[in-house]
């Protein structure tokens, strides 16, 4: 059986303790074959959606540093760069000069960029990365993951409809990917409000030249608990299932929401397990069951069937 | 398995050595690893280049007060290996004493990397001229306190001849009586034609697993570990060399472990080294 050989530069934050960034992203990678660098943005005891938390910050100067040392041994190819939550904006647009340079040392570079800037109705990192963001980082991007409330703000434009939320993917395709997946919605769901819509798109060039876009929608159950991480594993595995399917959006979304389902309801039983009967879990007890979920990160049971749309 | 691992190793952004080469495996095999990293490099210093970053003690004993803070500073192991900075050493230290308090069986798995082939650092080495006197050395050291010793590697001639070197083990045990026992292995190990780096890393970590699995059974802990070791070194020996091409020594990024590649073997090693129990 011959291995995978597909190298991925994650840069993304480090928790001693529980699974969001680089810890939520490496190993399910390293579990379906992808070798994984890991530049690690921070350094945090865990994340901070626990009543404390301490740790250090990496600066965009240690970050050049970090890079040019892979630089001056010769190993700065990849396949694949992915990155997420980032606070600063000298850190992001280090990241966006690594993205272009290792774009010219493999032309064929895919960059899986979840731009993370805010959710329901507001941001949750300083203003002044919405530029940065909109203007230098999606443009180099491939692959994007925003929610509803990213893609809007990203392109100035409301989702009330799927309509809506067809023009947006296309208004960010024009921005540069050409793969966008909005993560979640409140688009009204055909199974009913247990359920979100999410959509995602992506934009081929056939043989002949031509342009075709596939569009699909997925029903997603909603679930009522507030998990942290799980954006950086959609990202992580959404990475691996284009790479495995890379002109069917259909089954890459299909077993990418399918993950995680597996993986979400596994952490569910057991943060309910612990908090005991009538409790809220809290944030511990919450953490993603990442190891456990090892089965169904390899190989996702499909429990959730994409319609392609027009 | 609710088995919970803290980790305090370095980390490399490409390559495997320190808590690249001991979380991947361990994830494998279940276990929960938290993670602290002690520097972030690029890659090992046995490269060309290296660059990067390293955590003072000050920032260590940072990290564990947000994990102390949060109550969830509970661990079944700890596990440490390479270190260049004495205080960094002596707050691990603290650190491990703070949570022996609040977890009195854990277990601390240490590399105690101070050199090889005759170039030391500090410590008092004994230089043992046969067989038998190894039980005086690992004696020696189970005195000064861990119940189970491996002595990775040594150039003690191997029965199998000179491609083999000779490793050794040894528990201790108190009985149901109260009597005390030591069970002790030996294990002739293929030599291999190439410097790799983070291979005691995934040892020290395997052998964290195993004895986790077998915590009386040391022949089959080491037999188990030191097979995993020589499916991933087996493996890497060989992709470093296509690599590489005919005739060519491979280069340090060509040898960096296959351990992605190596997932099934570190999950469930076949045994190809059978460990002697020696008296």
């Amino acid at each position: 059986l011959t291995a995978m050989e597909c190298r991925v530069l994650s840069i993304q934050s480090h928790v001693v303790r529980g699974y969001v960034g680089n810890k939520s992203a490496s190993f399910p990678l390293q579990l379906l074959g992808f070798e994984v660098d890991s530049i690690n943005s921070v350094q945090f005891s865990n994340h901070t959606g626990y009543s404390h938390w301490k740790g250090q910050v990496l600066t965009a100067d240690e970050l050049h540093v970090l890079y040019e040392g892979i630089k001056l041994n010769n190993v700065h190819h990849y396949d694949y760069v992915l990155t997420g939550y980032t606070r600063d904006t000298s850190f992001l647009e280090m990241v966006v000069d690594i993205v272009q340079e290792l774009k010219r040392a493999n032309p064929n570079l895919v960059y899986v960029c979840d731009p993370v800037l805010g959710d329901h109705g507001s941001m949750y990192v300083p203003q002044n990365l919405y530029p940065v963001y909109k203007n230098k980082v999606v443009p180099v991007a491939d692959i994007i993951t925003p929610n509803q409330f990213e893609a809007e703000l990203l392109t100035g434009k409301n989702i009330s409809t799927e309509k809506d939320a067809v023009e947006v993917m296309d208004l960010l395709h024009a921005m540069g990917p050409d793969t966008v997946v909005i993560t979640s919605s409140d688009l009204p769901s055909r199974l009913g409000d247990r359920f979100l819509v999410s959509l995602g798109s992506q934009r081929h060039v056939r043989p002949d030249g031509s342009r075709t876009t596939q569009r699909v929608r997925l029903e997603v159950p909603k679930v009522d608990a507030v998990f942290v991480g799980t954006g950086d594993l959609f990202a992580a595995m959404l990475l691996a299932w284009t790479h495995h399917y890379p002109t069917d959006l259909k089954t890459a979304c299909e077993k990418t929401f399918s993950v995680m389902h597996h993986v979400i309801q596994r952490t569910i039983s057991y943060a309910h397990e612990l908090a005991g009967p009538g409790r809220r879990p809290s944030p511990p007890q919450l953490e993603l069951r990442m190891v456990q979920s090892k089965a169904d990160i390899e190989d996702p049971a499909i429990v959730t069937e994409a319609t392609v749309i027009s």
